[in-house]
């Protein structure tokens, strides 16, 4: 398909003004024959002409580079759009969508040159989210605004993550063990630390005996061995995708925070070298495997991006069972989950029946119930209170089970990273 | 560096091509038999409006601001007598409403002369038909021919707005 046939020229709103205008004047010096009218038709008739013939013979290409910045809840997209030659910069009209999930009133600021369109833009998260800003549209259009087109670009969506701060140092929290892989083989050379679990970049202060010769000789870099002592674990992360009582809109809200703290944890994990797994259960279990290192940052971060909600529910039972055939037991194992449902829905029992230990984090809905509420004042205040007791019950509920935190200040989650440092607890959950 | 007001607020005047326009209109509603001697009122009124339009700081509005002057244009047009001045101005008037059309203050400034190749071929052919009229003879034969061409070239343009592609020849 060519180039031009997708991103077609087409007419601005000012050209039917102009042709309809023109062709009425002209008609209308026809009729009374008075050429007056016509020379006033000309130069409107003309323009529309003129500017089809001027505009660009092809979808204009455009280089697109952006950047995000600003931290918490802070997202500031920085960008600049670099037309090819021969297209003037100050010809093309940039648009800048807000993602959902962000917000912000401001329209972006642009600065034009001939060269290149400068776009600044601030928003902010309002909890935390996983959202994926589109590639601006651009387009050209003619200084008289009678012509347009669609330029082309190969930029790519950028994905902003925000997640409560805390969770950058959770990955400090020593895990319980680091187990083998399904199929996985151990090896019997057992070093100075414990059994060898894989090779790194040396570190200055690695001795010798530590340094990988023979690899660091393949690699042309220093690189070391690095013992499972050394290691912190590994962990599987839960998502529940099922549907609640509460509705679409409020669960979709949920599991987009939901989402938010599975990036962050995963993030903050994998940083330190742990081994991190990925569950996302709807109707069925959608896994990303235990691996560590930036390329399971990028599978898992995609996975994510693509969870959606399920429009079924299914039993806590499939979700066991599922996690069972991807995920040896005995991986410490953190459930996002509303727990909004009944307590027959839990998947905690179902897996700690097989072995895992579990942590279950349940973003409220009472925040966001509380800002879509029509009632009075105090009538909101009495329902508010109201809803809190029923949440704590249900919590206390689920801590029968497996250690609960209830997740309601969306951008702290240091309760649960408390939790994780106390070691005792932990086991005892 | 040309930056431009964001969305909702006003946007400033870009006064030569507004200038421009008010003289152009403001002459041709003076030379038009508008009733009542009205056409210097209502057209330089019309083209206010219009800037108000486009600079105010309602952005819903904006993109219906040529109305306004385009109606007075063609009120004043419709009323004016037979005569080389009133033609003058009239082409004029065209003219200076691309001006200003490519002016909008919405953009990055310089749009009037980075629209000159399109404004010019209008102009050129608007020089070329005032010249004509005014230096060649003129009966009631002329008429009809100009009134065949005239139907002629309404088909060509009908045909090319209804298919822009018709401009769309790819690069080799």
């Amino acid at each position: 398909m060519r180039a031009s046939s997708k991103h077609p020229l087409r007419w601005g709103p000012v050209a039917p003004l102009l042709v309809l205008s023109s062709v009425a004047l002209m008609l209308w010096a026809v009729v009374t024959r008075n050429p007056v009218p016509l020379f006033l038709a000309l130069p409107l008739l003309l323009a529309p002409i003129a500017s089809g013939v001027e505009a660009p013979r092809r979808p204009p290409s455009v280089v697109i580079e952006e950047t995000v910045g600003g931290g918490g809840a802070e997202v500031q997209l920085r960008g600049v759009v670099r037309p090819e030659t021969g297209i003037d910069g100050r010809d093309l009209r940039v648009q800048v969508d807000r993602p959902s999930g962000l917000v912000g009133a401001t329209p972006p600021m642009f600065t034009w040159t001939p060269t290149e369109v400068r776009f600044a833009v601030d928003w902010r998260a309002p909890e935390p989210t996983i959202v994926d800003i589109r590639v601006p549209a651009v387009v050209w259009q003619d200084p008289l605004g009678v012509v347009e087109r669609e330029a082309t670009s190969t930029a790519e969506p950028i994905v902003v993550t925000r997640y409560p701060p805390e969770l950058l140092r959770i990955g400090t929290v020593r895990l319980e063990r680091t187990t083998a892989l399904p199929g996985e083989t151990r090896s019997h050379r057992v070093g100075e630390s414990g059994e060898f679990h894989g090779i790194r970049a040396a570190r200055p202060d690695d001795p010798p005996r530590r340094i990988n010769w023979r690899a660091s000789a393949r690699a042309g870099r220093p690189l070391a061995n690095e013992y499972e002592l050394e290691k912190t674990g590994d962990i599987l992360i839960l998502l529940d995708a099922r549907p609640t009582p509460l509705g679409p809109e409020v669960d979709e809200h949920l599991f987009s925070i939901a989402r938010a703290a599975a990036i962050g944890l995963s993030e903050s994990f994998l940083a330190v070298k742990a081994r991190v797994g990925l569950g996302v259960f709807g109707e069925f279990l959608d896994a990303v495997p235990l691996s560590t290192g930036r390329t399971q940052r990028v599978r898992i971060e995609d996975a994510v991006r693509k969870a959606r909600l399920a429009s079924v529910s299914a039993p806590p039972e499939r979700c066991a069972v599922a996690v069972r055939r991807h995920f040896l037991p005995g991986i410490t194992t953190i459930i996002l989950s509303s727990l909004v449902d009944e307590t027959w829905s839990d998947l905690t029992p179902y897996l700690r029946r097989r072995g895992y230990p579990v942590v279950v984090v349940s973003p409220s809905p009472l925040p966001l119930l509380a800002a879509r509420s029509q009632l009075s004042p105090e009538d909101e205040q009495l329902a508010g209170r109201l809803l809190h007791l029923i949440r704590r019950a249900r919590i206390a509920r689920a801590w029968e089970d497996a250690p609960a935190i209830d997740w309601e200040t969306f951008w702290s989650l240091g309760n649960f990273v408390d939790f994780l440092r106390r070691p005792r607890t932990r086991r005892a959950g | 560096m040309n930056a431009v007001p964001r969305g909702g607020t006003r946007k400033p005047v870009r006064p030569f091509s507004l200038a421009l326009l008010l003289l152009t209109v403001t002459g041709l509603g003076y030379l038009s038999g508008f009733p009542g001697g009205a056409g210097v009122v209502v057209a330089p009124a019309a083209a206010l409006v219009s800037m108000l339009f486009r600079s105010g700081p309602w952005d819903e509005l904006a993109p219906y601001a040529p109305v306004p002057v385009l109606l007075a244009l063609l009120l004043e047009a419709a009323f004016a007598p037979v005569d080389f001045g009133t033609e003058f101005f009239a082409g004029l008037a065209g003219v200076a409403f691309l001006v200003w059309l490519a002016d909008d203050p919405a953009r990055p400034a310089g749009g009037p002369l980075r629209a000159f190749p399109t404004i010019a071929i209008p102009s050129l052919a608007l020089g070329v038909a005032w010249s004509s009229a005014l230096f060649l003879p003129a009966g009631a034969l002329p008429i009809g021919v100009a009134g065949a061409l005239l139907v002629f070239a309404i088909a060509a343009v009908a045909i090319l707005v209804g298919r822009p592609a018709l401009f769309d020849r790819e690069e080799a």
